[in-house]
């Protein structure tokens, strides 16, 4: 039986072993030794596009159904039905979107990594790949990382047509109180250039945590096939927490001080 | 061309055959965790307070890091904006208590304890733990998902009420933030929650605990092909988990906002 602390003392153990590692693995892409694999690389955009895409997009057109649903009914509650796309705007582009991106990521993407890694530790194939010669980290957890960021932003701004589209149709054609004309002027006018590019951090960086920390958690894993669900579930505890912090470090930084809004002074 | 059909259609009648047989296994851990014998009292209890103290910390820090940042932080700098700092108790009662308490835990409750049920289940299939005890006379059913099963059920609805507290405190350290005086959120929050909004959330908190504790346990049964197996049946519930709980969300949210028209007074 575990204790009541066992989860922060878990991380608090890790904390400083998935920081390395990640950084060992940022540094592969960042020097431009990853793009001896390139093809490896695209190779696992690739899959990223054509395995979680269209996953991603649904995740993200039910969190845009939400957004406008309980956005129309709070702004009918205090009186002000028209303004029901200042509540999309902030929900679709500044929070949903990043939250919704990645929960599905550190669900599909995230513990795919440690499932697939984690097979390959268990049936001695990293090992196998050194001894050929080729280094394992280069090969397996940084063409992964630059797969995602080379994929991954293309999928966050689709992802953002599919939660605006989302919420329009649940406040103008489901709920019905404010028409599509009044509905659109407001939700444009909440919402700049820079809350997009501010949203898009925001994503690729809770991306790159979740990357970085199932690549850690299937490369380190062992004990046989309990050991690979085990690590696949802790790296979702993980990840999970991550996207949090992350979202609300992001929104601290970025809207903390200047809501960024086109009234008052 | 009827084939090509048949291929285009094949994973659509793969989602509907997955969504059927977990409806199976749904009413088959109805009926066996009603009908007696009832073997399974201790392993609830082992899994709940399993559960309990996986997933308590992870809720606590999601919660409170969401609250402040979505609703509290953006809310705030507008009703900043309109001079109207006092109305953020309002929007948390529609935020908070109604919106994100469930969602959150169902997915911490998912990504904790659903991964851990996989896991775990998967591994006993794996080593054909599974058959021998089927072979022993043991209905895996009975003894291994129905204590999951209740034990998710129960502490859904009893995090979400943690969910709760964590969301409103993270609203008044929003308050704070911006030197209000708490006695303005405290009003609006008092007079704009209802017993409904209440009862709702954590009714609808323990139906995704349900969600979760099916599909996960499915899966787990369901596993196969050795190591890999393992790892991409977990990966396999925690997705369907995550979709289905937001998607059930969404309807539970518009029944609910069409039939309860109290819910959009204004006071």
């Amino acid at each position: 039986m575990i204790g009541w602390l066992e989860v922060p003392r878990s991380w608090l153990d890790s904390f400083g072993e998935i920081g390395s590692f990640g950084l060992k693995v940022a540094g592969q892409v960042y020097s431009g030794r990853v793009f001896k694999y390139f093809g490896e690389g695209l190779r696992q955009a690739g899959i990223l596009i054509f395995g979680s895409a269209l996953i991603i997009f649904a995740f993200c057109f039910i969190l845009g159904l939400q957004c406008g649903l309980q956005g129309a009914y709070f702004n009918r509650s205090i009186g002000a039905p028209s303004l029901a796309g200042l509540f999309s705007a902030y929900c679709d582009l500044r929070e949903g979107l990043p939250y919704a991106f990645g929960y599905i990521l550190a669900a599909k993407v995230g513990t795919g990594i440690v499932a697939e890694l984690g097979a390959m530790r268990i049936s001695d194939e990293i090992d196998a790949l050194e001894v050929m010669g080729i280094q394992p980290v280069t090969f397996l957890c940084a063409t992964r990382l630059l797969g995602a960021w080379i994929a991954l932003p293309f999928l966050y701004l689709v992802g953002i047509v599919i939660i605006y589209s989302a919420s329009f149709f649940s406040v103008v054609n489901q709920v019905g109180d404010v028409s599509s004309g009044g509905y659109l002027l407001i939700f444009w006018m909440y919402q700049s250039p820079p809350d997009l590019i501010f949203s898009l951090i925001k994503g690729m960086v809770m991306a790159t945590v979740i990357v970085l920390v199932g690549c850690y958690y299937g490369y380190t894993a062992s004990g046989g096939p309990v050991g690979v669900g085990t690590a696949t579930a802790k790296s979702m505890v993980f990840n999970i927490v991550a996207v949090h912090i992350i979202g609300m470090l992001g929104t601290i930084v970025f809207w903390g001080a200047n809501p960024r809004a086109p009234i008052g002074g | 061309m009827a084939g090509a059909l048949e291929r285009g259609l094949l994973p659509v009648k793969n989602v509907f055959e997955e969504v059927g047989v977990m409806m199976i296994l749904t009413v088959k851990t109805l009926v066996s965790a009603v009908r007696p014998p009832y073997p399974y009292g201790e392993e609830l209890v082992w899994q709940f307070l399993f559960v309990l103290k996986l997933s308590w910390f992870p809720l606590v820090i999601s919660t409170f890091a969401l609250n402040f940042g979505a609703p509290g932080l953006q809310a705030a700098g507008i009703l900043s904006l309109i001079g109207g700092l006092d109305r953020l108790g309002g929007f948390f009662v529609v935020i908070a208590i109604r919106w994100i308490g469930p969602i959150v835990t169902a997915v911490v409750v998912a990504g904790v304890a659903g991964t851990a049920i996989t896991a775990d289940l998967g591994a006993r299939k794996i080593r054909e733990e599974l058959d021998a005890l089927q072979v022993l006379g043991v209905d895996p059913v009975k003894n291994l998902v129905v204590p999951r099963f209740l034990a998710l059920i129960v502490i859904t609805g009893l995090l979400d009420l943690f969910a709760i507290v964590m969301g409103l405190s993270a609203g008044i350290a929003a308050e704070l933030l911006y030197h209000q005086s708490l006695g303005g959120f405290f009003a609006t929050l008092f007079s704009n929650a209802t017993i409904t909004d209440l009862w709702s959330s954590v009714m609808v908190c323990t139906m995704f605990g349900a969600i979760v504790a099916v599909v996960c346990s499915y899966k787990g049964m369901s596993a196969s092909g050795g190591a890999a197996g393992v790892g991409r049946a977990v990966n396999q519930a925690v997705v369907i988990s995550l979709v289905a709980v937001f998607f059930f969300q969404f309807v539970v949210s518009s029944i609910l906002f069409a039939t309860n028209p109290e819910l959009q007074a204004v006071r």
